[in-house]
C-alpha cells in the first residue's frame, strides 16, 4: 500500500528525487551533535505556531476579554486533563526555550566561523530572524492583558518613545494612540499572530534556501579533501541526532509547562500606580544596563544600535578565512565577554526585583477559610466584596510581602505603621499565620473563579 | 568562472607529449565542496584517477594533461566501490556532462562497513527517527484533541429559573408568551439575551389538554417526566422544524408557526406542516405559593426524537 502511493506520487510529483535531495545533502566532516540547535529552534518555532493556533482559538483579543478568555483557557479541562493549562504552558515556556534555542544556534554559528564567506547573507538572514524571535517574545508579552503584561508593554513602548525625532510617533503607531488601549492590544494581537508568523516562514524558507544552495560549512578544523574523506548524508545519522535533540527539547517544555505552568495576574488595572513591572528574563540584561546608563537615550538608542551593527556587519567585516575559534582569539573572547556580561547583568536585574512568595496551593485554600472566618473581610474588600475601612487586599499578592512580614503584620500591625488601628490577630495559630500569609500572598495573582463551571 | 565545462565521456586523454594515455570515464565530484576535483581515465590496463590540476585544457574532442605514461600507472586506481553516481542536480554551475556520470565518494559509513552492513543500520536509524516523530506528533495531537474537545463538551448547567409569574394568574387553555432575561455562555463571554417560553394553564388532570402530546408519545427525558404539572404545560418557543418562533391564533386555537406552516393544537400535537415532532415540552415547578419555575432547554431541530443540545 505504502509503495503504491510512493510509486503513484513518484510519476506526478517525482517524490523520490525530492525526497532523496532533501535527504541526502552531503555533510562535510559527517554528522555531530553540534549541528543541531539550528533545527532545535525550526522545532520550537512550528510547536509555538500550532499552540499558538490553538490559544487563538479561545482567545478574545480586547481589553474587556482577553484577559477572561486566558483565565478561560487556563481552566480548561478535558477528562479531568488540564489541557488549556499545558497548552498555554507549551506556548509559554516554548517562546522562552526558542530565545535559549537561538541564543546557542547563534553562538554555535559564530564559534565555528560559518559565517564567513561564502555564507554572510545566510548569517543576515538570520539576525532579521533574532529580531523577529525578540519581537514575537515582546509582542506576545502583552496578550494576557494582566498587570505584567500591562506595565511591562507600558514601559517596553515608552523605551522606544525615548527615540530622538521619531521615538514618539512610533510609539503612538504601535500603541495606536498616545495611551496602551483596545488599539494597542488589537495591534499587538495582529504582529504576534499574523504578520511576525508570516515573515517567520519566509524568511526561515530564505535561510533555509540559501543553507542548501551554498551547503553546510562542517567542521572548522580539517582540509576540505578530510572532510570530504568523512563526509556524511543528512539523512539519516543527523535526522536521528537532530530528531534526538528534539525529543529532548519537547520533554524539558512539557516538564516546565507542567510543573511551573504560567501564571496570571489580576486584570490589568491602568490606575494601580504601586506595580512594578519587570521584564521577561531575556530581557533582564537589558533593563539593569539602562539603569547604569545615563542619559536613558543612550542606552535605549545606543544598545539596540550597537548590537544590530555588529551582528549585520560582522561578516563583512571579519573576512580572514581561519575559522577555528582557537585561532580566532579576539573575537571569541569578545563574545565570551559579552554573553558573560549578559549573565551577570540578568543575575544582578533577577536579584534586584522583589521577590513573590512562592504560594502553597493547600495552605492557600486553607488561608481563605481564616481569612473568612477571622472577620478580615469586615474591614478589607477582596474582589470587590467587603469592607472599606483598611485598604484594598485585592492584589496584595503582588506588593511582594515576605511571610515574615505579613505574619507580624496579622499579630501586631502596628510594628509595620505605627497609627494602625488594625487589630491584633494573635489567637492565631502558627499553622494559621502561614495558610493566612499564604492565602494574602496569592491575591492578584491566582485562584481565579472558573468560567467554565460558574453559570448563574 | 567564464566558459562552460563540457565533459564529452569517451574522448581521448593525452598526456604531456600529446599521447594517448586513455579515455574519459567519469568524473570525480567533491561533494562538500561541490567541485569537480579530478577525472577517471581509462587505460588498457585499469581506471585511473587523476587529478584536475594535472589537466590543462579541456575540447569536445580532447582533453589535455601534463601527465605521462609513468605517472598514469603510478596513479590510484578508481574503486567503484567506494563512489557513488549523483544526480544532475549535483553537477557545479558552469559544469556539463554529456552521455557520462558524475561520481561522488560515498558516505563514510558506507564505505567502512559496506552497503549491507550500512543498510540495516540505516533502516534501525529510520525506524528511531519514526518513532521518535510519532511520539512527538502523538503527545502534541492528544493535548490539542482534549483541548478543542473540552470547549465543544462543556456541559450546561442546569438552573431553575423563576418566571416571577404565578399559576393563579394565568387563564385556562389560552396559551400566554412569558418572556425573561437569561443569559447566554459562551466560553469566557456572558451575553444577556431575552428568551420565552408558552405557559398554558389547565384545570387540572382532567382536563383534556392537560397531558402535553411529548407525555403521551413518551418523547420526554426523565428530567421532563419527574418535573410535570398536570395544572401547567410549558412549551418552547421554537419549532422543531427548523427553529422558528410558532404563534398562537387565538381564534383558530392553533399553534401555526410563520416560517413553514407547520399547525400545532393547544399541548403541542402537531396536526399539520412539515415539523417532524410535536412542540417540545419543558421541565417545570409550580411552588406552593403558585410561583412558576422552568429550566429553558434547547433541542435539536429537524429530527424525530426529542434529543436536548449540549
Amino acid at each position: 500500500m505504502g509503495q503504491k502511493i510512493i510509486e503513484y506520487l513518484d510519476e506526478r510529483v517525482r517524490i523520490r528525487a525530492l525526497m532523496s535531495f532533501l535527504l541526502n545533502e552531503p555533510m562535510p566532516g559527517g554528522s555531530r551533535w553540534a549541528y543541531i540547535p539550528g533545527s532545535m529552534v525550526l522545532f520550537v518555532l512550528i510547536q509555538q505556531f500550532i499552540t499558538g493556533m490553538m490559544l487563538a482559538f479561545y482567545y478574545g483579543g480586547t481589553p474587556d476579554h482577553a484577559w477572561d478568555s486566558v483565565n478561560y483557557i487556563d481552566h480548561l479541562t478535558y477528562q479531568g486533563v488540564p489541557v488549556g493549562r499545558l497548552i498555554r504552558g507549551i506556548h509559554y515556556w516554548g517562546s522562552s526555550i526558542m530565545v535559549i534555542a537561538v541564543g546557542i544556534h547563534l553562538l554555535q554559528v559564530f564559534l565555528w566561523g560559518a559565517y564567513k564567506r561564502p555564507r554572510e547573507i545566510m548569517w543576515l538572514v538570520g539576525t532579521v530572524l533574532l529580531a523577529l524571535t525578540m519581537t514575537a517574545a515582546f509582542s506576545g508579552y502583552l496578550l494576557p492583558w494582566d498587570e505584567r503584561a500591562y506595565w511591562g508593554t507600558i514601559v517596553g513602548t515608552n523605551m522606544i518613545g525615548l527615540v530622538p525625532l521619531v521615538g514618539e510617533a512610533i510609539k503612538d503607531a504601535i500603541r495606536g494612540g498616545v495611551g496602551l488601549g483596545a488599539l494597542t492590544l488589537s495591534h499587538f494581537f495582529t504582529i504576534h499572530t499574523m504578520i511576525l508568523p508570516t515573515l517567520f516562514i519566509i524568511l526561515v524558507m530564505l535561510h533555509m534556501v540559501i543553507f542548501r544552495r551554498v551547503g553546510p560549512a562542517g567542521p572548522f578544523s580539517g582540509t576540505p579533501e578530510q572532510n570530504e574523506a568523512t563526509k556524511d548524508t543528512f539523512y539519516p545519522r543527523q535526522v536521528l541526532m537532530d530528531s534526538l535533540g528534539m525529543m529532548g527539547v519537547f520533554i524539558l517544555i512539557l516538564l516546565l509547562a507542567v510543573l511551573r505552568p504560567p501564571g496570571l495576574e489580576s486584570v490589568a488595572n491602568p490606575s494601580n500606580a504601586a506595580y512594578s513591572p519587570t521584564p521577561a528574563w531575556y530581557f533582564d540584561w537589558i533593563f539593569q544596563l539602562l539603569k547604569m546608563i545615563r542619559p536613558e537615550i543612550v542606552g535605549v538608542v545606543g544598545l539596540p544600535v550597537l548590537i544590530a551593527v555588529v551582528l549585520i556587519f560582522l561578516p563583512f567585516l571579519d573576512k580572514k578565512p581561519v575559522r577555528s575559534p582557537f585561532r580566532r582569539p579576539f573575537s571569541v573572547l569578545s563574545a565570551l565577554t559579552v554573553l558573560v556580561s549578559m549573565l551577570v547583568l540578568s543575575l544582578m536585574a533577577e536579584n534586584g526585583y522583589k521577590k513573590l512568595v512562592d504560594v502553597d496551593r493547600a495552605a492557600m485554600v486553607q488561608g481563605q477559610v481564616v481569612f473568612n472566618q477571622s472577620g478580615c473581610i469586615g474591614c478589607h474588600t477582596v474582589f470587590e466584596k467587603g469592607g472599606k475601612i483598611g485598604p484594598d487586599l485585592s492584589e496584595e499578592g503582588l506588593v511582594g510581602h515576605s511571610v515574615h512580614w505579613l505574619t507580624v503584620q496579622f499579630v501586631n500591625s502596628k510594628a509595620h505603621f505605627p497609627g494602625s488601628i488594625m487589630p491584633d490577630f494573635t489567637y492565631l495559630t502558627k499553622q494559621q499565620q502561614y495558610d493566612l500569609a499564604m492565602y494574602i500572598s496569592s491575591l492578584g495573582r491566582m485562584g481565579w473563579p472558573d468560567p467554565t463551571k460558574a453559570q448563574p | 568562472m567564464g566558459e562552460e565545462v563540457t565533459y564529452r565521456v569517451g574522448i581521448p586523454v593525452l598526456g604531456l607529449r600529446g599521447e594517448t594515455l586513455g579515455r574519459l570515464e567519469k568524473i570525480l565530484f567533491s561533494e562538500s565542496r561541490h567541485l569537480v576535483t579530478g577525472l577517471v581515465v581509462r587505460s588498457l590496463e585499469s581506471l585511473h584517477m587523476i587529478p584536475l590540476e594535472k589537466v590543462t585544457s579541456v575540447s569536445g574532442t580532447e582533453i589535455r594533461t601534463t601527465l605521462t605514461e609513468q605517472d598514469i600507472r603510478q596513479s590510484s586506481v578508481f574503486d567503484p566501490t567506494q563512489y557513488e553516481e549523483v544526480p544532475p542536480w549535483f553537477f557545479p554551475p558552469g559544469h556539463h556532462i554529456e552521455l557520462g556520470a558524475l561520481v561522488t565518494i560515498k558516505p563514510l559509513d558506507i564505505r567502512e562497513q559496506g552497503e549491507e552492513a550500512c543498510r540495516s543500520r540505516r533502516a534501525f536509524m529510520a525506524k528511531s527517527v519514526a518513532l521518535l516523530a510519532t511520539a512527538i506528533g502523538v503527545s502534541l495531537v492528544v493535548p490539542i484533541g482534549g483541548y478543542i474537545m473540552a470547549a465543544a463538551t462543556t456541559p450546561v448547567t442546569d438552573n431553575w429559573r423563576n418566571l416571577g409569574v404565578k399559576l393563579q394568574d394565568l387563564p385556562l387553555d389560552e396559551p400566554v408568551q412569558e418572556s425573561f432575561r437569561a443569559v447566554s455562555v459562551s466560553g469566557w463571554m456572558r451575553v444577556p439575551e431575552e428568551r420565552s417560553v408558552w405557559l398554558i394553564r389547565h384545570s387540572g388532570a382532567a382536563d383534556p389538554w392537560s397531558e402535553s402530546e411529548d407525555q403521551k408519545k413518551n418523547l420526554d427525558s426523565p428530567l421532563e417526566k419527574n418535573d410535570s404539572d398536570p395544572r401547567l404545560t410549558v412549551l418552547s418557543p421554537i419549532c422543531p422544524h427548523l427553529g422558528c418562533e410558532p404563534q398562537w391564533h387565538k381564534g383558530q386555537k392553533l399553534f401555526i408557526c410563520p416560517c413553514h406552516h407547520s399547525i400545532y393544537q393547544l399541548n403541542g400535537n402537531r396536526i399539520g406542516g412539515p415539523a417532524p415532532r410535536p412542540m417540545d415540552q419543558l421541565p417545570v415547578r409550580i411552588a406552593p405559593d403558585g410561583s412558576i419555575s422552568v429550566i429553558y432547554e434547547q433541542f435539536a431541530i429537524g429530527i424525530a426524537a426529542k434529543v436536548r443540545l449540549a
